[in-house]
């Protein structure tokens, strides 16, 4: 027996050996791998910038490819509505750039936002040179509202007033304020544009209008415009460049600038205070304003540049053509809050979501 | 070893299940292990072979154009910069480059402010024409390398551009758009989840739509490098390999399948290994009980005489060691029988001569008081006398004469009687006395005056200060033994006189000092193996009785 129990162990030792070899090597391959791996990683972590952003994908896309391509810098992108893009912004998170959302909204955040002049700026149009620190403008985006041509019949749908029509009632897409900031302008356009210049006028016509959506309050913007295109809603409270998109791609939906009037909000970049890459972040800034940039956005993208010389886009109503009204930009920031929450309250909701 | 010691059996069967499954189930896990590594291995380098194949391919194809380019760009010098002027020659060079596909893409050659002076296709893309393109997408890389060729994805479309510049100035720019075949083709050859990117990670070409972003990335995991990655859940070896032309190639193992493979493989072999324990389980059983068999013999015949049968013998043929032990066993047990049987013939040859010598002791004092009395009588009653005198004298004849050891219960009792004539005329009506022994034992054999030491003992402690002593004697019969009980109603034997004779009984011992019925007791204990023999028991008194217990045996039964 003793010797049958050596000869065993002599046999167990030896697979053991041969186990523990062939793990080993397998683990030297691993590792090799592996170097390799995190090696490369290095390199791209180096050079590159984390985004976030409230713009639709389509209209991101050849954006980001054309800078990606131009400088060698990767873009690392993150997509967020813009409440909760500012929310996780001064909430620590490693972001360096938020790209998009409505001045008004966000400049009410200016502390979590690094001052920065762009190389671009003297290009810039008057109306969008005089920002609080932080804000840099990128477009100008006028509130409209969509409609489903293939839903909307005989109903004839040409301002706000015409959203009361009792064929609407619950067919209207409209996103929490308090969420988006593109809802939000169209709340602050709503007050002041019923109000006949006193937002606190408004209101009456914002009980009607809230009456009318029954309450349901859509989550982010762009359940707005799909919502609408996919024939979900007739009518959507949106912003022009995401009506457009969804017309070069052959949604059957239309624009509809409100005869009661269009308030202009123009949509910025802002460079968080605590960017890790804060110089790949001004030359993100800096390549989304640019001229050529500008030019393109413009002309096949559907918005309106903030540049003087960049012309007008074709696809967009000339501003001369629409019932342009303005609104006291401090007003708005500072009731943003109240206005928000009180909307909310109308819609039956607690404000607090 | 604080647990109970597992038969020489088991451990047989142990030794069998651990020779036999333990190496069988190392090797299959080391082959298991090595055919893993292996595999992986292997897939990993052929999934690299293919990625650097597919990339050198692209590479060439992309140099053949970039050769083409340079070429054109000879032409139209040789041509004095006349670009129409030289079309045909342009498009006998596309053609050399093109003739292995269907389609030979799209040629065109356009002035610096995007007007197309030569193109070998009717449609042109609108990105490379209209204004807002001018700095944007492929004029931008046109514009950003002059007089160098690149190549630049954009909008789908893999273009190859070289800018020809007259000084600073940019004189035209020739631009190729790659008929998405080609690359596809070089693909396609490898069969193999690929993804052919631009320098930036953006997709030109993918097999495998799960692995780039809404964007129309490659994922930033897979973009991160070559090695393991996880993406929702799928698992992947990535290989990438980076052309010097703005490309990379990643190729992909999806591993899952593999996974699922060795999975299924390792659960089926741990099946067939479990049904090689059952069955080594239970053919290790039986084999190690043939093995053991011989043991097993051996083991039981120990048993056996250890139990006290020496009727054993070992008959064993399987193994030449076995059979010697076996063997070697019969001797022994054979010379321990020969011992045992000459040590029983010893112990009887001792045990009888002591009977005979014990069989010879009368009592004296019997001759003594029956001689005494012959004496007495002679003068009073000369026919008592004489009667006494021919009893006396056929009892000493019997004790003498008769040589035999056993004699049957009706002779003892026939020469009881000359002991109970003098009795009868010793004490006259003083004694009276009963026998009563069943007639069926009166064939079966008992030592030689067995009956007489009874009385004799009754007479010797009976009478005391009586007057009159009555003794009976009842013979019979219970199952296989002879009861003898004899009782009287004399004054009885006081108490530490009974204890004594009690203690004397027990004592085995040979003692010198004898009396009656420590004699006969005594031959019954050397006659008879077993638990027989006398017992005694008295009342002050009452009377006493003794009782003998003896095997039953027939003269027909001795021989």
């Amino acid at each position: 027996m003793e010797a049958f129990g050596k000869k065993i162990k002599e046999i167990t030792a030896a697979l053991f050996m041969a186990i523990v070899l062939a793990a080993f090597l397998c683990a030297c391959a691993g590792t090799g791998n592996s170097d390799a791996g995190i090696k490369e990683e290095e390199n791209d972590s180096a050079d590159k910038v984390v985004v976030i952003s409230p713009h639709p994908v389509d209209f991101m896309k050849p954006l980001l490819n054309e800078f990606e391509s131009q400088t060698g810098i990767t873009v690392e992108i993150i997509r967020s509505g813009t409440s909760e893009a500012v929310k996780r912004i001064s909430g620590n998170e490693a972001i360096d750039v938020l790209w998009g959302g409505s001045v008004l909204t966000v400049s009410s955040y200016d502390d979590s936002f690094a001052e920065y002049k762009t190389v671009n700026y003297g290009d810039f149009s008057e109306e969008f040179r005089d920002m609080p620190e932080g804000v840099t403008c990128f477009t100008d985006v006028p509130s409209v509202l969509i409609v489903n041509t293939d839903l909307c019949g005989d109903i004839s749908i040409e301002g706000y007033e015409d959203l009361l029509d009792p064929r609407l009632k619950g067919r209207i897409a409209f996103a929490s304020p308090e969420k988006s900031s593109s809802s939000f302008e169209h709340l602050v356009n709503m007050l002041y544009a019923m109000g006949g210049g006193n937002p606190e006028n408004g209101w009456d016509y914002a009980q009607k209008l809230a009456d009318q959506i029954g309450g349901n309050l859509l989550e982010g913007s762009s359940q707005v415009y799909n919502g609408v295109a996919s024939g979900k809603f007739i009518v959507g409270l949106t912003f022009e460049e995401a009506a457009i998109t969804q017309m070069k791609a052959g949604r059957h939906v239309k624009i509809v600038y409100m005869e009661e009037g269009v308030v202009f909000t123009p949509d910025g970049l802002y460079i968080s205070k605590k960017a890790k890459n804060p110089e790949n972040a001004r030359k993100f800034v800096d390549f989304m304003t640019a001229k050529d940039t500008q030019r393109y956005i413009s002309a096949d993208l559907g918005r309106r540049s903030v540049l003087k010389d960049v012309e007008e886009s074709p696809l967009v109503t000339p501003k001369e053509d629409i019932n342009v009204i303005t609104v006291d930009s401090d007003t708005v920031t500072s009731c943003k809050d109240e206005w928000t929450l009180r909307f909310a309250a109308l819609c039956g909701e607690d404000g607090h979501e | 070893m604080n647990k109970e010691i597992p038969s020489f059996q088991e451990n047989i069967r142990k030794t069998f299940l651990l020779l036999s499954v333990t190496p069988v189930i190392v090797t299959v896990l080391a082959a298991i292990i090595v055919f893993i590594i292996t595999w992986g291995t292997y897939l990993s380098f052929t999934n690299k072979r293919d990625c650097s194949q597919i990339a050198s391919d692209t590479n060439e194809v992309i140099t053949r154009y970039y050769s083409m380019l340079m070429d054109m760009e000879d032409v139209i010098a040789e041509n004095g910069g006349d670009v129409k002027g030289a079309g045909d020659r342009l498009f006998s060079l596309l053609y050399e480059c093109t003739a292995d596909y269907d389609d030979i893409g799209n040629l065109m050659v356009f002035s610096p402010d995007r007007k197309v002076i030569f193109s070998s296709k009717n449609s042109i893309p609108e990105h490379l024409t209209r204004e807002e393109y001018d700095n944007w997408g492929v004029w931008n890389r046109i514009k950003k390398y002059p007089g160098l060729t690149k190549t630049t994805l954009y909008s789908g479309n893999l273009y190859i551009t070289r800018g020809v510049y007259q000084g600073k100035e940019l004189e035209y720019a020739l631009v190729y758009s790659m008929p998405s075949q080609v690359i596809a083709d070089i693909v396609n050859a490898r069969n193999r989840t690929c993804v052919v990117t631009d320098s930036t990670g953006w997709v030109y070409l993918s097999n495998a739509p799960g692995l780039t972003d809404e964007f129309g990335q490659i994922n930033a995991i897979l973009e991160a490098g070559p090695g393991y990655a996880k993406l929702n859940g799928q698992r992947y070896v990535c290989s990438k390999a980076a052309l010097g032309k703005g490309l990379t190639v990643y190729t992909f193992v999806d591993l899952n399948r593999s996974i699922r493979i060795t999975v299924m493989l390792t659960v089926i072999i741990a099946v067939i290994f479990l049904g090689i324990i059952l069955i080594t389980f239970r053919s290790t059983r039986s084999s190690s009980e043939v093995y053991t068999r011989d043991v097993k013999k051996i083991e039981d015949a120990f048993e056996e005489v250890s139990r006290g049968n020496l009727d054993v013998s070992l008959n064993i043929g399987s193994s030449k060691e076995f059979q010697i032990i076996g063997n070697d066993f019969n001797e022994m047990i054979d010379g321990l029988k020969d011992q045992i049987d000459r040590n029983r013939e010893l112990a009887q040859n001792a045990a009888f001569s002591q009977v005979k010598q014990l069989e010879s002791q009368f009592n004296p004092h019997f001759l003594f008081n029956t001689l005494d009395n012959i004496r007495f009588m002679a003068r009073i009653d000369a026919a008592a006398a004489d009667k006494m005198i021919l009893s006396l004298s056929g009892l000493l004849r019997y004790s003498i004469r008769e040589t035999r050891e056993e004699v049957t219960v009706s002779e003892d009792l026939q020469n009881l009687q000359f002991y109970l004539n003098i009795l009868q005329i010793r004490f006259n009506k003083r004694f009276a006395y009963n026998i009563n022994v069943a007639e069926d034992i009166g064939d079966c054999l008992i030592p030689k005056l067995l009956l007489q030491p009874l009385l004799e003992n009754a007479v010797k402690y009976g009478f005391g200060e009586k007057e009159k002593l009555t003794v009976n004697i009842n013979g019979y019969q219970i199952r296989e033994n002879l009861i003898f009980v004899c009782e009287d109603d004399g004054v009885g034997i006081d108490e530490e006189q009974l204890n004594a004779i009690k203690e004397q009984l027990a004592d085995s011992s040979e003692s010198s000092a004898h009396f009656g019925l420590y004699n006969i007791h005594r031959r019954i204990r050397l006659m008879y193996n077993g638990d027989y023999g006398l017992d005694i028991s008295s009342r002050k008194g009452e009377g006493t009785v003794v009782r003998l217990t003896l095997p039953k045996k027939t003269e027909e039964k001795k021989q």
